[in-house]
């Protein structure tokens, strides 16, 4: 008895013929009904009949015949597809009953035939995992495969992650990578397996991006509620603020870079931008990866903040303009002192921080905390880590001062 | 009428079976802790617009449906209000099943002696119309193998769905349709009954018995549109249809006549058509035909498409249903794929075509004098669809009657909607866990049909008040009162006829709670209301919902009566009739009687007026 085999079960006076579907627990058997329905049937107490072995292929079931065959059009730009697993090609996974990715950057082609005549496309798969299973080994290996697809004569390249952390590896890809054309991330909040998927309007948005000329490591997906159009932001700019809703993404401090319009298909910027070819493409893949970020809150334990001290580096999560209590601040002056760089952002999200206001903060600038200006937290500790791994330590505070992908402005105008 | 036919129904291999749809009376919705409460769509304070894609089922079909829908590239805008929350936006995950609605569920399925699963697995329905934002119901099998009992033989209940109800189509718009989200994730319980019906007559009394054990619970949803009927037909040689969306229960015998009569007559024309060697032709291009035509519809039109049908002079036109004819069958699939309807030659010379127009269309497709032409006249990407599908529905009449889904009309004739969908349009819902439900803690309420005994026998009340009562609305309202010591055939009179008589008034009944009811019902059982003003008072309280019970009796002027004043009143009374008193004794006393309650206007009950005014005639005497 197996999973895809037509059974007939017998439970108390009733009978159930189906098809045997693969079950989450040990004591339910789950048969699809003829109508379509499942239902769990107690194991113990039902009597099983297999009438026709391997009626189905459960598993396979997925593949489905091709479909999409591609074929090259010369009048097109190319475009990279680059799968990291996620929502946008995920499907349903019947050992947990829980949706995971199993699709390859093809299979997105099949499951979005609306991007077909869009580009001449290239798939690749740099991995299978859900977003929040994601590494910094991942960033490196995706920013080797951008790096490889753009020298292969890619035109723009799309990155297809889980949305839970996509803000960090596109960060990552922003300091790891001088692009001469566009690389835009995107994803969807929504499982492709079904049919109100962001997924669709998402993809076709990022490919539509990916053509256009604003040459930088961009993050696409719903700008509103309706599926009327994409926002663009600026990898290091941008968070994840809602747990649910399609327009999750907000660029903070300020409007989103970009809009691609799904009705008419155009692409339009706010702000200027890195335009495409300006940059000639390269690649600084070093990280270090011993960087905490560490959210400042009252009552914290001091003494797991001071076993933080052989840490390369900390990003401190501050409040309001970049405060910790008082008592913290010898045990960073000691940090820096012993050579871990202490940055601070602050918990506030919008704004920056200012440590020359208050006793506390210029006591934390006379430690020698650095002030990470209003880079985002997530974003300040990617920045750390490509800054320890690939400038001089003596250069790090000043390079944590400057900004070297949008990720840090010099004028606080979030109406625009 | 030939629609009149006297069928054998056994004979002609008539099957029918049922699929009830009700929604529950439960405080939230089945996936989230929104109000189940309905709104106008003028109250909406957030709107979205949204696009549906088909996707694969788990066993790797797309549903043939699912697909003709999706070809129909329509952008769904939903009104959103301040009862509905992102759950109805699909813009966060379901939350658990609501158990409210499950115990309901399975109450229910006592009352249709059915057996409940072991785990109830939810499942995506897929629906890609936009009547659900996530592109699929949520659904889960609750119950199968149940019966009820009719005149003619039981009736097997083969299952019982809980799901969530649809959102409620509003309007067309320019780019698609218009939804509200009030009506979407209200718990549904759906209940199929076996193809166990062998008559008309016989499908009425099941969904009228399956109706009556869902009021029993006293937990489902009341009015138009909370209980809809879907009413599989099909003879010997037809074919499977669904019908849906029957509102009144009225309704479902002449449905069902009239589906049987639809069949035997695409039957005979199919028979006819066979014997004539009919042929249907591949659509042609006829735009050149009309260059001149004085016909509003199609000189409007930038494309004329026209198919042959060869044989069927006559038979497009041959009614099938009242009123209803091949020829709206073609028409309702040209519909189907945004045309306005079709012409054709049994119908023509009319509309502002001409006779010589019909010869030139005749020639233009090289059709004589036995065959019939259809014509679409649309935009060429619509008319060339249009023109094809009723080519196919053509086809189709050669073969008899084709399986489908077709939606009810108010004179229970039908109209064409889509294909039956199939069984691949489902796959699970992986958000929401897998519940075990317990039915051995489940009570079964008493029956409506037990009410009624119950009322009459206990109560006393005369066999139709029992009924009114019993299937009434306001049946829990009548427990209530009982139950706090009212005087059953007052509470009974009360919420019956004295609301039905005031609501005939134009008092506006629909605000009267059952709040307001057992107060004023309340005051009559402590002596501060009489049983004559009732009427009054709930008219007052009709009319201004917001005073108490007190408040209405004092606004009715109604208030503050004792005997002493009663006593004044009549004794007036008697004072003014001296002479009719002193001539004819105790005889005067009906007559007196009206007067007196005339006098009180309401205020004093009817027996204190009674006793009192006897005393006073015996006081002259």
């Amino acid at each position: 008895m197996n999973p895809g085999d037509r059974v007939h079960v017998v439970r108390g006076g009733t009978e159930y013929e189906g098809v045997l579907m693969p079950s989450t627990t040990a004591d339910r058997l789950v048969v699809k009904l003829d109508g379509g329905y499942n239902v769990g049937i107690d194991r113990a107490e039902a009597e099983l009949d297999v009438l026709e072995s391997n009626v189905y292929d459960v598993e396979g079931a997925r593949d489905g015949e091709g479909g999409s065959e591609i074929q090259f059009d010369e009048a097109l730009p190319t475009v990279s597809l680059i799968s990291t697993g996620g929502t946008i090609a995920s499907t349903v996974d019947y050992r947990t009953g829980a949706v995971t990715a199993q699709f390859d950057a093809e299979d997105v082609l099949r499951a979005v035939p609306d991007l077909a005549g869009r580009a001449n496309y290239r798939g690749r798969v740099v991995a299978n995992i859900l977003s929040e299973n994601m590494t910094p080994d991942v960033w490196q290996e995706l920013a080797g495969a951008v790096h490889e697809e753009i020298e292969a004569g890619a035109d723009g390249v799309v990155v297809m992650h889980g949305t839970d952390t996509m803000q960090f590896t596109a960060s990552a890809l922003a300091f790891i990578l001088d692009t001469p054309v566009p690389v835009v991330f995107t994803g969807s909040q929504r499982s492709a397996d079904r049919p109100s998927s962001d997924n669709v309007m998402n993809a076709v948005c990022a490919v539509e991006a990916a053509k256009a000329d604003c040459a930088e490591v961009l993050v696409c997906m719903h700008a509103t509620e309706s599926d009327d159009r994409c926002a663009l932001h600026r990898s290091t700019r941008v968070r994840k603020n809602h747990t649910s809703r399609r327009n999750a993404f907000e660029t903070v401090g300020a409007e989103p870079l970009g809009v691609v319009d799904y009705d008419d298909e155009t692409v339009d910027f706010r702000r200027s931008y890195d335009e495409r070819g300006a940059a000639d493409l390269a690649i600084h893949p070093g990280l270090e990866t011993e960087v905490e970020l560490v959210k400042f809150t009252p009552g914290m334990s001091f003494d797991r903040v001071e076993r933080l001290a052989d840490a390369a580096g900390l990003v401190v999560e501050g409040t309001g303009l970049g405060h910790v209590h008082t008592d913290l601040v010898p045990t960073f002056r000691e940090m820096v002192e012993s050579g871990t760089p202490v940055v601070m952002t602050s918990q506030c999200i919008e704004g920056r921080v200012c440590d020359r206001v208050y006793d506390t903060g210029r006591d934390l600038l006379d430690a020698g905390v650095i002030e990470a200006g209003d880079t985002l937290p997530g974003t300040a500790k990617v920045k750390l880590m490509w800054a320890l791994a690939n400038v001089a330590p003596e250069s790090v505070p000043e390079t944590m001062r400057t900004p070297l992908a949008g990720e840090l402005t010099d004028r606080s105008t979030p109406w625009q | 009428m030939d629609h009149d036919r006297d069928y054998d129904y056994a004979d002609l291999g008539l099957v029918a079976g049922l699929e009830i749809h009700q929604q529950l009376d439960t405080a939230t919705k089945l996936f989230c802790d929104c109000p189940t409460a309905r709104r106008e769509p003028d109250t909406s304070d957030r709107r979205f617009a949204r696009y549906l894609h088909p996707t694969r089922s788990e066993l790797g079909e797309i549903d043939e449906a699912a697909l003709e829908e999706s070809r129909v590239d329509r952008e769904f805008e939903y009104l959103a209000f301040d009862t509905t929350c992102l759950v109805e936006e699909d813009d966060e995950p379901p939350h658990r099943l609501d158990e409210e609605a499950l115990e309901t569920t399975l109450e229910i399925a006592a009352l249709l002696d059915m057996e409940v699963v072991d785990s109830v697995q939810v499942m995506r329905k897929i629906v890609v119309d936009g009547s659900n934002t996530s592109g699929f119901q949520r659904s889960s099998l609750v119950a199968t193998d149940g019966a009820i009992e009719t005149s003619e033989g039981p009736v097997g209940v083969t299952d019982m769905l809980l799901e969530e109800e649809s959102a409620q189509r509003v309007s067309e718009t320019e780019a698609g349709v218009r939804y509200g989200l009030d009506r979407l994730g209200i718990p549904l319980v759906e209940i199929g009954t076996a193809p166990d019906i062998r008559s008309p007559a016989q499908a009425r009394e099941a969904a009228e018995r399956i109706g009556m054990l869902l009021r029993s619970t006293g937990k489902v949803k009341r009015g138009l549109g909370t209980i809809r009927q879907d009413v599989n037909v099909s003879v010997a040689e037809g074919a499977r249809i669904e019908l849906k969306g029957v509102q009144s229960l009225d309704d479902i015998d002449d449905i069902v006549r009239l589906e049987v009569h639809r069949q035997v007559r695409l039957l005979e024309l199919r028979d006819e058509l066979r014997e004539r060697d009919a042929a249907v032709g591949d659509p042609q291009d006829v735009t050149g035909t009309f260059a001149d035509t004085d016909s509003g519809v199609i000189a409007g039109a930038s494309t004329v498409m026209a198919v042959p049908l060869y044989g069927f002079d006559g038979v497009v036109g041959a009614e099938i249903q009242p009123d209803r004819r091949l020829g709206t069958e073609l028409s309702d699939h040209a519909k189907r794929h945004g045309a306005g309807g079709i012409f054709h030659t049994d119908e023509l010379p009319a509309y502002g075509v001409t006779a010589a127009e019909v010869d030139a269309l005749r020639d233009a497709v090289d059709a004589g004098g036995s065959d019939a032409v259809a014509i679409v006249a649309a935009d060429r990407e619509v008319a060339e669809a249009a023109i094809e599908a009723v080519a196919e529905r053509a086809g189709t009449a050669l073969e008899g009657v084709p399986e489908e889904t077709r939606d009810a009309n108010e004179d229970g004739t039908s109209r064409y909607l889509r294909p039956l969908p199939g069984a691949a349009r489902m796959y699970p819902e992986t958000d929401v866990p897998p519940v075990e439900p317990d039915p051995a803690g489940v009570e079964t309420p008493e029956l409506l049909t037990e009410k009624v005994e119950r009322y009459q026998s206990e109560y006393g009340l005369d066999a139709g008040l029992a009924e009114q009562v019993a299937y009434g609305r306001r049946m829990p309202a009548f427990e209530t009162a009982v139950g706090r010591g009212i005087d059953p055939t007052t509470a009974a009179t009360t919420l019956e006829s004295t609301v039905t008589e005031i609501r005939r008034r134009d008092a506006p009944v629909e605000n009267l709670t059952d709040e307001h009811l057992l107060d004023t019902l309340d005051l009559v059982e402590a002596d501060d209301l009489a049983k004559e003003g009732i009427g009054e008072v709930l008219t007052v309280l009709a009319e201004q919902p917001d005073l108490s019970a007190e408040a209405a009796v004092d606004e009715a002027g109604l208030s503050g009566v004792d005997e002493a004043e009663v006593r004044e009143a009549v004794a007036e009374v008697v004072e003014r009739n001296a002479d009719q008193v002193d001539a004819e004794g105790m005889g005067a006393f009906s007559a007196l009687m009206g007067e007196c309650m005339g006098a009180l206007r309401g205020k004093a009950d009817g027996e204190v007026v009674s006793d009192v005014l006897r005393e006073e005639i015996q006081q002259r005497l």
